[in-house]
Formats: structure tokens, sequence, C-alpha cells
């Protein structure tokens, strides 16, 4: 992991103490209300329906047992004792009081971590695959090259102000687990011919009201070349992006409607501009950086472990957690192991303060003492020994972590909705919940399989609905909650949009619908043929028979 | 107004030319770039200097035209929140080498002040009871992640040179 040098903490601190200024500035009426605002967004901190939300950053995903500690100390101190990991692979804190956010703050600075640039019209903190380094099907660690965006993005004198909001995010897998197609900016971490490591650049991608998928800009950009590149792609944003009207600011409208080749070329020319001038690092600070995310030393053990076959073959739980929530590491003899925190009736993405505790030492005995949290928002323990799985499943199952569920139907995805935000027109946790309450049923679920279902309260999308295998959107019809139905998503490396299938639902016909769907899909379904594909083969018209044809 | 100096240069006095006015011989005048691109080479030839007020939402082409004639650049900020001001002035720094004064007027707020300084702003033109909320915000931040136009130099760069390593150490 990360350490911060005398620079990093200088900073960090430095941030705090602005901050507690900001903060005494805006209670004793030297700062506006309408100034303070991109203040405190800018450090994570939004005003909800009920109370002030804080948005803590947990930099591309990637924290250490201490700082998980630290988490569940403030979700005790400060909140009411739980916190909720984003889809931003960060954590929220719901409860917060606006003049204790400085000591929350400090709290953090002591642990190496911020809320630096977690909202507001600015970079926010770049996201990638939660199991980088740790995977088998890399071509790199992206995490190097996110820290590095990391430092280059945070207090930009340039790009602290820009139309809308910016998010950057990178994976160095074949496998895309960071939805990079979605984002404003995405890099994939690839070898060239000459077995070089370099990105290919995307730009232009987004949810909200009108989603687009981001489009190629660059094949290969040399590593040594990334933040004169991406600096060159924020200025050109920063001068053109609109400004007139906030939905339509962010640069998928730009690239759109300059179109990808009039924007790349002013992006290379700028480039060429700036290529010489000091903004890219010295090599040495690269290989500083990527010194710190070297690989733990893991002797290679066997792949076969009788004692974890012995308890599948017994136990359908452990067999089916066995099958979903663990991964092929790079060595073998370990897994990577998704710690589900959607079980079934529950909100997702919350954890209580014993639970983040919990999962720390676990971290400590069994994986290094890492833990990342993917944008599925649940949370993963890297570099496990295959050994010691039945032992951490069941030390799990027991703290209500042991739900193994990860990437079936009751994985789902939802935004806060309106029990929490001040923009949603529905609310989004209760279906969630009850959409997982229906599917109670492993059995069940692993007959349906791979099914990803994302929920969001309005056509913000901070639910990524239209990257949903099964979306649903929650819409305000003539003042009731109104569940719309999209199908055929995906926010992995085949991206697509999912279409809207027809008229919304109540709270209980949208349950009703996700059933009707899913029982197409198993009377249609070719063998070894997942949602997904199933869902493209057919067509939409099927499905929309199932769900609104017989009344 | 109070006049927030960043940089220590010396503030240029200037008038704002009027609408259809002509400068008068060798006064110091800030005219409106658009107004700039249309003047007779006789205009810049009277006045003794020449400013452009430049709104954000001038393209950064249009500053090729008369960034090696202006002796200062005023940019208005619409608002505090409108970044294309910062752009605006780094393009003057890095495409035209310009080395005037850039001043920034409008509604900006002391938190910016680094932002400001940082992009290559010299001065601000601030209500006069937030000098001093200017002057502490100037002092917030011990070092920087990036190589600026206020003579910066990046924590990636210092880290590996001789005075980074005193200083981290």
């Amino acid at each position: 992991m990360y350490a911060y040098d005398t620079f990093d903490h200088a900073m960090v601190n430095a941030r705090v103490a602005e901050f507690r200024d900001q903060v005494e500035r805006r209670m004793n009426g030297e700062l506006t209300e309408e100034e303070f605002r991109p203040l405190r967004l800018m450090n994570g901190l939004y005003l909800q329906l009920h109370a002030y939300m804080l948005r803590v950053a947990i930099p591309y995903g990637t924290l250490s047992a201490d700082q998980m500690r630290k988490l569940a100390h403030i979700a005790r101190k400060y909140d009411k004792g739980y916190g909720h990991f984003t889809t931003r692979q960060n954590i929220q804190y719901n409860w917060p009081k606006l003049s204790e956010t400085p000591d929350i703050l400090q709290e953090l600075a002591d642990v190496e971590m911020h809320a630096v640039q977690t909202s507001g019209n600015c970079i926010r903190n770049v996201t990638t695959d939660q199991f980088a380094g740790a995977t088998a099907d890399e071509v790199a660690d992206p995490r190097p090259y996110a820290e590095l965006i990391r430092q280059w993005s945070s207090f930009h004198p340039e790009f602290s102000f820009l139309p809308r909001k910016f998010k950057i995010a990178i994976t160095g897998a074949k496998e895309d687990r960071a939805a990079i197609k979605w984002h404003d900016i995405g890099l994939v971490v690839k070898e060239n011919n000459e077995g070089e490591i370099g990105f290919e650049v995307l730009a232009g991608g987004g949810m909200g009201r009108t989603p687009v998928i981001a489009k190629t800009v660059r094949d290969f950009l040399p590593v040594q070349d990334l933040l004169s590149y991406l600096e060159a792609m924020l200025r050109v944003y920063n001068e053109q992006g609109r400004r007139d009207n906030k939905y339509k600011a962010r640069i998928k409208i730009l690239v759109e409607a300059m179109g990808v080749e009039e924007y790349t070329r002013q992006v290379e020319a700028e480039w060429e501009k700036i290529r010489h001038i000091p903004i890219d690092v010295p090599e040495e600070e690269i290989a500083r950086i990527k010194a710190f995310f070297a690989p733990p030393p893991l002797a290679v053990l066997s792949n076969d472990v009788p004692s974890v076959d012995e308890l599948a073959s017994k136990n359908f739980i452990f067999k089916s957690w066995l099958a979903n929530n663990t991964g092929a590491h790079k060595v073998p003899g370990y897994s990577n192991v998704t710690i589900s925190l959607k079980p079934h009736g529950g909100i997702p993405g919350d954890a209580s303060d014993e639970q983040m505790d919990l999962v720390a030492d676990l971290a400590d005995h069994y994986s290094q003492s890492e833990i990342r949290v993917s944008h599925e928002q649940n949370l993963i323990l890297p570099h496990v020994a295959k050994k010691d799985l039945p032992e951490l499943w069941q030390k799990l199952d027991e703290a209500g972590l042991g739900t193994p569920n990860a990437g079936l139907l009751t994985d789902i995805i939802a935004c806060p909705g309106l029990d929490y935000c001040s923009l949603a027109n529905t609310r989004s946790i209760p279906i969630a919940q009850m959409i997982t309450e229906r599917f109670d049923d492993m059995k069940r679920l692993m007959d349906i399989g791979p099914l990803k279902i994302k929920i969001s309260g309005c056509i913000n999308s901070c639910g990524h609905h239209h990257a949903g295998h099964i979306g649903i959107l929650g819409v305000d019809r003539r003042g009731a909650e109104n569940y719309q139905i999209l199908l055929g998503g995906s926010g992995a490396e085949d991206a697509s949009k999912a279409a809207i299938l027809g008229p919304g639902f109540d709270e209980n016909g949208i349950v009703d619908a996700v059933e009707k769907v899913v029982a197409v899909y198993l009377g249609e379904r070719e063998e070894g043929e997942e949602f997904l594909a199933a869902y493209r083969r057919l067509g939409p018209d099927t499905f929309k028979e199932a769900v609104y044809g017989a009344h | 107004m109070a006049l927030i100096n960043l940089t220590g240069i010396q503030p240029t006095d200037y008038e704002v030319l009027g609408e259809d006015a002509s400068p008068s011989e060798g006064a110091t005048v800030a005219v409106p770039l658009k107004r700039l691109l249309e003047v007779e080479d006789a205009f810049f030839a009277t006045a003794g200097s020449i400013g452009a007020i430049i709104d954000t939402e001038t393209s950064y082409d249009a500053l090729a035209a008369i960034s090696d004639k202006i002796a200062f650049a005023v940019i208005e900020f619409p608002a505090f929140g409108d970044g294309r001001g910062f752009s605006l002035a780094v393009r003057l720094r890095k495409d035209y080498a310009f080395k005037g004064e850039i001043r920034a007027v409008g509604p900006v707020i002391p938190d910016q002040a680094l932002f400001l300084l940082r992009a290559g702003f010299d001065t601000v033109e601030a209500v006069d009871d937030r000098k001093e909320a200017f002057e502490a915000a100037l002092e917030r931040f011990p070092a920087f992640y990036q190589t600026d136009f206020g003579g910066q130099v990046s924590v990636a760069h210092a880290r590996h040179s001789g005075e980074g390593q005193r200083k981290a150490s």
C-alpha cells in the first residue's frame, strides 16, 4: 500500500486546518452558505434530507486494517454506529455534526486518509478494479497510476472549478470490474508490441439523464506521458464544457457535441505543446510509487486443498460462497475473497462498526492486513490462502458477513434514495430489500446464476441502473413513487446501455416484474447461457410480453 | 475594494476606458478584449499602456492576437465557480509567455487565493473586509502536487531533487 511521506502528511494536515477555518468562518457568518457550499463539497460534506453527510475517500478502494479500524471508530464516535460503502469505493457517514467534521478529518489524516475532492466540480477519487494487484487476469497493477493521478489531481490550481464533477477509472485486467467505459475518463493498462506498459485512453462516458458509453481517444499512451495527457484532456474540457446547464455540463456532452475526432484533435494538439514542460513526473517518482504496491511475499501453495473440498461437499452454503465469493489469485494456492455487504433483507453497502472491526481483524489474520472496497459495494480480502477459506467463511458467517451471493441477483447496487438523499424521487433501499427477500433461496439464486440488478432513486443514476442487467429507475408519477424496469445494460468490458421495457410499477409491482423477467430467462435460456447473453439473443419483446402481456 | 497582491508585482494603476472613448496620450487603460481585436495600431500607439479585459467566454485563440500588444490583463470572473478564468491565465503564461500583470476581478473568494497565484495571477480585486482572509489563505499549504505558474515545483519533482529531500527529512 502507498504510505505518506512528510509532503503528503503536510498537505492533508493543511487541508484539515483549512477546512476547520472554513467551518468556523461559515458558523460565524464570514462565509455565506453559497460560498461555503462548494468548499464543503470539495471536502465531501453534503447537506442531505435530514443531516450532513460526509463522504470519505478510499483512494482506488484500497484500505489497511488500521484504516478500517479508524472507519469503525468514526462510525461509533461521530455517527450512529454504521457507515455506507459506495459505488465509488468510498464510505459515507450519514449523521455527522457540522461542528465535528474537522475532528473527523483530523482522525482520518492520522491514518493517511482524507475526504479531499469526494464531491464538487473537481476531479474525484480515482476508482479501479477491486482485485488490482491480486487477480490472475491482469496486465499490471493499476494502483500506482491511480495514486499518481490522485496526487496530480489533488488541489489542482486550474481544475478545481470544472463545469461539473469529473470521474476517472482505471483497470489493468481483461475483465473490466471498474466500469471504465461509464466514466468521464477511462484508462486500460495495456502492453504494446514492444512490451512497454501504457494506457488505452477513453473519454466521454457517463450515466445521469444522458447515458453515454466512453469512446477511445488514444490506443496507446506511454506511462510517462499520463499526466500531461490528462492535463490536456481536462484543459479542453474546462475551457469548452458547457456551464449554462448543469445537466449538459459533463464531458460526455462536449465529446458528443464536438465529436470524438475533434475532441481528440484538440487534446493531441494541446498535449504536443505541454509534454515538454514538467507536468509528468520523473521516472524515479513512478518507481517510488510502484514500490509501495509490490506484490506481498506469498509462498506458492497447492490449489488442491482437501479440507475445502470436503466442507464444500457437505455444506451447500459454503459451496455457493466458494463459487461466488472467491476468485482466482495471481499466486497458486490463494484466493481473493468477496465479503458480501448484501445480506438478504439488508441495506446494500452498509456495515456496522463491529463488522468493520471484525473485517480489520480478519485482514490482519488472513489477507496481509489489506482490504478492498468494490464499486459493487462489497468488501474484499485479497491474498487469502485457500486452506484458510473454511475458517474465514465460518467467522464471516457468524457476523452476518457470509452471504454467498457475490455477482448473483441479490448482490444489488442501490443508491441511498429517498431515505437519505434530497435529490431522490423514490426510495431505493426498500426495493432492494424486497427483492432480496423475495429471492431469499440460495438454490434458486445459484440456478439463476450471474445477474446484476442496479437501482437508482432518480435519473441522476447513482445506482447505475443504465448499466444493470436489470436496471430499476425510480420516478415521481403524480406524487407517487413509480419504478421503471430496464433490461440489457452492462458495466463490464462489453458495456451497454439498458433499455426501458415499458411503463413503471409501484413497489410491489416492480418486484413481480423482476420475477417475471427472471422466469422468462429460466424458460428460454440455452445450456450455460447467462442472463445478459440470453437477453441479447432474445431481445426485449419476449420479456415485454411476459411482464405486460397477461393482466 | 482592496487590492490583494499575490506575487509582489508592482500593481498597475489603470482606468477602464469608456465604451467609445479613445485613450489619451500616455494613459494606462483597460479595454475589453473584443474592442482590442478591432482597433487600429494607432490606438495602441497613443496610450502609454493598455490592458485587456478578458471575460470567461473568451476563447484562448483570441488571446493570440493581443498577447504581445498588451501590458496587463484583467480576467473577469462572473462567478467564483467559473473555472475558465484559471485556464485563461494559464494560457497567457504558457502559450504566449505573457510576463505582464494578470489581475482577477469579480466575486473570487479567499479560499481560491493559492489557486489564483498558482494559475498565474498576480493580483486580485477583493472587497475590503476580505483582505486578511486572502492573505491568510496564501499561507495555507506548505507544498503542492503540481508544478505551477507561481514558481512552485511539484512534490513529485521535489522528492527527487536535493532540495526536496532536505525538506522531506
